[in-house]
Parts: structure tokens; C-alpha cells; sequence
């Protein structure tokens, strides 16, 4: 239950987190793959942060504070209803992270120029390998390349430390490469 | 140089852009001489380009102008919230700056407001000691703590309000179930009863187009099942549940297809937590303790599906 008191919200304030919603809900989406719990958890999300909104620091990324809000609170709800679904076991995440990401040292690395390979993938195939991705990696990959924000701004929404947000970043990537190159029809 | 397992670390950083001038420039010179390397950092800089040059098209999910149209309404209910509780702190401050004032004018004013009490209470006492000056020293005893809590009490009221007070559309929603909650238990004489899940399940289930499913074990929370009703609610009908905890009735809301924020009011003197999940609205009702009803209310909402 909401236990906090509540702060002023200014205008400024107002304006500047609602022009996040989207992204947020987006990312509520991603967390939840359910569009009435990723709605309920964005409404949350805002709750708490219009309550707490006197403990954001002017001149910081509010869209990032949002965020780690936003995780943190998919995190305590995941924790709280201990849901039936199984959790990825970050740790085993981190093991297969630390592994060398596929064609780094081995023969035989990408033959055509992947310039080529990343223009000729269709915007729908492009969805759905990133969808496809194990969470770790596709939270990290996304926050990182779509949602453009700082390795330390992901390491505090995720709650990892900033070396484990790049090399979840790095083997994501890889990841996506590889379903993307088997997607070429001369690779299929 | 870099070798091959040092440079595991620069590529992310590198391809992001990220990295300082001298250790940019000694990841190019490695590259320059292992095609691996290289072939590594140009898949990961291809998959980088790619989504950032798709980033309008992977963003094109907007959320619901529902969500939109509720979560603007927070910031309204927030500033009132913050209103009323900047009102509640005013009041709460004159009424201890009148405290303050009655006791320097007159220390003998709660012994004086002991005997009205008193009086209200015993109308035997007759009205002289309404104006007595000098109380009787047995009354003041037996009554002094009870002021010191009165006051205690009336502030805590104040304070404790402020801090909970709802919109108005979730205090009517309340105040709506708590009238329920009082009028069914009243109505049914459920409290002395016993009921099974089952049945209450088959039977809710039966009046709504999704399935109840009820907590497996109550009795973890102290609860006890002792029977559900219909009850309408605007245009449609609710599900009510009854359980007994500690003696005293619960009620348990479900509320199909309405979203709301998560939040606790206190409303007619009853307590009521209120959650959504699953495009339902879930409302626990019950005059005990905020602290016993947040529990309740805890179990409930990691039990109910």
C-alpha cells in the first residue's frame, strides 16, 4: 500500500514525466507481455513517482529516474506475488553472458558485409527477434539502443552492476545478429 | 596492444562510442590486425545501427489514451492530496496553538471539560458541576488520561488522515462498499456461519463472465470463509466475499473491469485497501487496524487470481 506522503507536483514536472508515457508503457509491455497488468504497473509508476516527486534531482534524467522507477516496481511486484512463472536465474544470465559471444575468436565469422545483412531485414522480423530474446538481454539491449539511455542510468533501473549492463548489452547484440543472419534466405 | 581476452571488455564501449581517446585508439590498432575482433565489433556495431535507425518503427506502441486520461489524473489527485494534507497540518497546528493557549489561560480547563464529559455521560451529576471551579479530585483522576488520549486521538485522526485521503471517485467507491459491507453482514447474519470455497467459487462464477478464485488457504491470514453475495455497483454487479478475522467481518470486493490506482482510505470508519490487477479492481474492507486490514489485504492480493 502507498505509505508516503505526497509531494508537490510542478507543472514542469508534470508535463516533462507524462511526456514519457508512452515509452514507459512500452517498456511496462516488454516487462509484463500483458497489456492490463503493463497499464496497471505504468499507473503505479506514476503514483510513486508524483508522490516521491520531491526526491528527483533537477538536472538529472527524469525519463531515466522513471524507469528505474518503473523496473524496481515490476521487481517487488515479481518478488511479492511470487508469481508460478519461472524467473531467469540472473546468475546463469551473467554465466552465458560471460561467454565469448559467438564468431569473436572462432573461424569463420560473418562472410557477407553485415551492413548488408542489417538492411535487408524486414522491419516485422526485426520485432519479433528482439521480442524473442532472453529478458536480461533484451532489457538491456533495448534500454541501451532504442531507449538511448547511459550504462549507468540501465545499471540503476536493472539493479547490475554497469560492467554486467555492458556484457549484457554485448552478448544481446550478438544474440539478435545471429537470428537475424538465419533469417537471410541465403542462409535459410 | 591489446590482446584478443583484454579487448573483451572495450567492444561495447567502443561500438557505443564511449570510450576514452587512448583506449578507442588502441582497440582500432587491434582491430586493424585480428579479423575476429573485427568481425566481432562490426556484427555488434551493425545490430546497434540497425535499432537505432529502426528505433520510430520498434516504438510505434502507444499506450491506451485510457492510461493516459488516468495517469493525468494522478497528478490532479496528488496536488489535492497535497492540499489536504497542508489543510490537516494547519489544523492540526491551531489546534495545538490552542491548546497551548487554553492551558496558559486557564490550567484547569481539561478538568473542567473532564466534568462536562462526565456529565454528558452521568446526567445524575446534576449541572452545578458543569461550572465548578474546583472538581472533584476522584473525577480528575478517572479522567485525565482520558483527555490526554482524546487529544492524542483527534490529532492522530488529523494527521493520520491527511496522509490517505483518496480522490473523491475512490472515497464514493468506498464509502459505496463499506455501506455493503456493513448492510450484507447485517442482512445475512453471516458472521456465526461457515462456508467452502468451492461452493462460493462455483457460485460467482456462475453470475460473472470471469472465474473467482478464492485464497486456498485463509486461515494462513486468520481468515475464515463465511459466504459471498451479489452486490450492484453503478451499472453492474460486484462480487462481495465474506470472511470472519479475529470475530470481526472482512469483505472482499471484486470489482470486474474497472482500474484504479492503488491506494487506502479510511472512509465511515472502516478501513478499505484497494488494488487492481487483471483489468479487476479488488477492495478489502474492515474496521479493524490499518495494520491488520494491511495485511489482510497483502495475503489477498497474492492469493486472489
Amino acid at each position: 500500500m502507498p505509505r508516503e506522503g505526497l509531494r508537490l507536483v510542478s507543472p514542469a514536472f508534470e508535463a516533462e514525466a507524462l511526456a514519457s508515457l508512452d515509452s514507459l508503457y512500452r517498456a511496462a509491455l516488454r516487462l509484463t507481455r500483458n497489456a492490463a497488468d503493463a497499464e496497471d504497473l505504468v499507473q503505479d509508476t506514476y503514483l510513486k513517482a508524483f508522490r516521491a516527486a520531491d526526491r528527483f534531482e533537477p538536472g538529472t534524467n527524469l525519463r531515466a529516474w522513471l524507469f528505474t522507477i518503473l523496473h524496481n516496481t515490476a521487481r517487488n511486484r515479481a518478488r511479492d506475488r511470487a508469481r508460478d512463472t519461472v524467473a531467469i536465474d540472473s546468475e546463469v544470465v551473467d554465466r552465458a553472458a560471460d561467454a565469448p559471444p559467438p564468431g569473436s575468436r572462432s573461424a569463420g565469422g560473418p562472410d557477407t558485409p553485415e551492413t548488408l545483412l542489417m538492411r535487408d531485414t524486414l522491419a516485422p522480423d526485426l520485432q519479433a527477434a528482439v521480442d524473442e530474446l532472453p529478458e536480461q538481454f533484451r532489457q538491456a539491449v533495448w534500454l541501451r539502443d532504442v531507449e538511448e539511455f547511459s550504462y549507468a542510468e540501465i545499471a540503476a533501473m536493472l539493479s547490475i552492476p554497469v560492467g554486467t549492463v555492458m556484457s549484457r548489452i554485448s552478448r544481446g547484440r550478438h544474440l539478435l545478429f545471429d537470428k537475424l543472419r538465419a533469417l537471410r534466405p541465403a542462409n535459410a | 596492444m591489446h590482446n584478443c581476452d583484454s579487448l573483451d571488455p572495450l567492444v561495447t564501449p567502443f561500438v557505443d562510442g564511449e570510450l576514452p581517446d587512448r583506449d578507442r585508439r588502441a582497440v582500432e590498432e587491434h582491430l586493424r590486425v585480428c579479423p575476429p575482433c573485427h568481425s566481432r565489433v562490426t556484427a555488434e556495431r551493425a545490430v546497434h545501427d540497425l535499432l537505432r535507425a529502426r528505433r520510430s518503427t520498434l516504438c510505434r506502441t502507444e499506450a491506451p489514451d485510457a492510461l493516459h486520461l488516468r495517469c493525468a489524473e494522478l497528478v490532479q489527485a496528488s496536488r489535492d492530496e497535497q492540499a489536504n494534507a497542508e489543510t490537516a497540518e494547519t489544523r492540526t497546528s491551531q489546534r495545538l496553538q490552542n491548546f497551548q493557549n487554553r492551558e496558559l489561560a486557564n490550567p484547569n480547563w481539561r478538568q473542567n471539560e473532564n466534568q462536562n464529559l462526565q456529565n454528558l455521560q452521568n446526567p445524575n451529576l446534576g449541572t452545578p458541576n458543569l461550572r465548578t471551579r474546583t472538581p472533584n479530585p476522584e473525577l480528575r483522576t478517572l479522567y485525565a488520561p482520558w483527555s490526554a488520549f482524546a487529544l492524542a486521538a483527534s490529532l492522530v485522526a488529523v494527521v493520520g488522515g491527511a496522509f490517505y485521503v483518496a480522490t473523491d471517485n475512490t472515497r464514493v467507491m468506498a464509502a459505496q462498499l463499506v455501506a455493503d459491507h456493513e448492510k450484507c453482514f447485517a442482512m445475512n447474519s453471516a458472521l456465526g456461519t461457515h462456508q467452502s470455497a468451492s461452493i462460493v467459487e462455483q457460485s460467482m462464477g456462475a453470475a460473472f463472465d470471469w472465474p473467482v478464485h478464492l485464497p486456498d488457504e485463509p486461515v494462513r491470514a486468520g481468515l475464515e470463509l463465511v459466504g459471498a453475495r451479489l452486490c450492484m455497483y453503478g451499472q453492474g454487479k460486484i462480487a462481495h466475499i465474506m470472511y470472519r478475522h479475529q470475530g470481526k467481518p472482512v469483505s472482499v470486493f471484486m470489482l470486474p473491469k474497472t482500474m484504479r490506482a492503488q491506494e487506502f482510505v479510511e472512509v465511515l470508519g472502516k478501513e478499505a485497501a484497494i488494488w487492481c490487477a487483471n483489468n479487476r479492481t479488488f477492495v478489502v474492507v474492515a474496521g479493524e487496524p490499518r495494520r491488520n486490514v494491511e495485511q489482510i489485504a497483502s495475503f489477498m492480493q497474492a492469493s486472489l487470481h
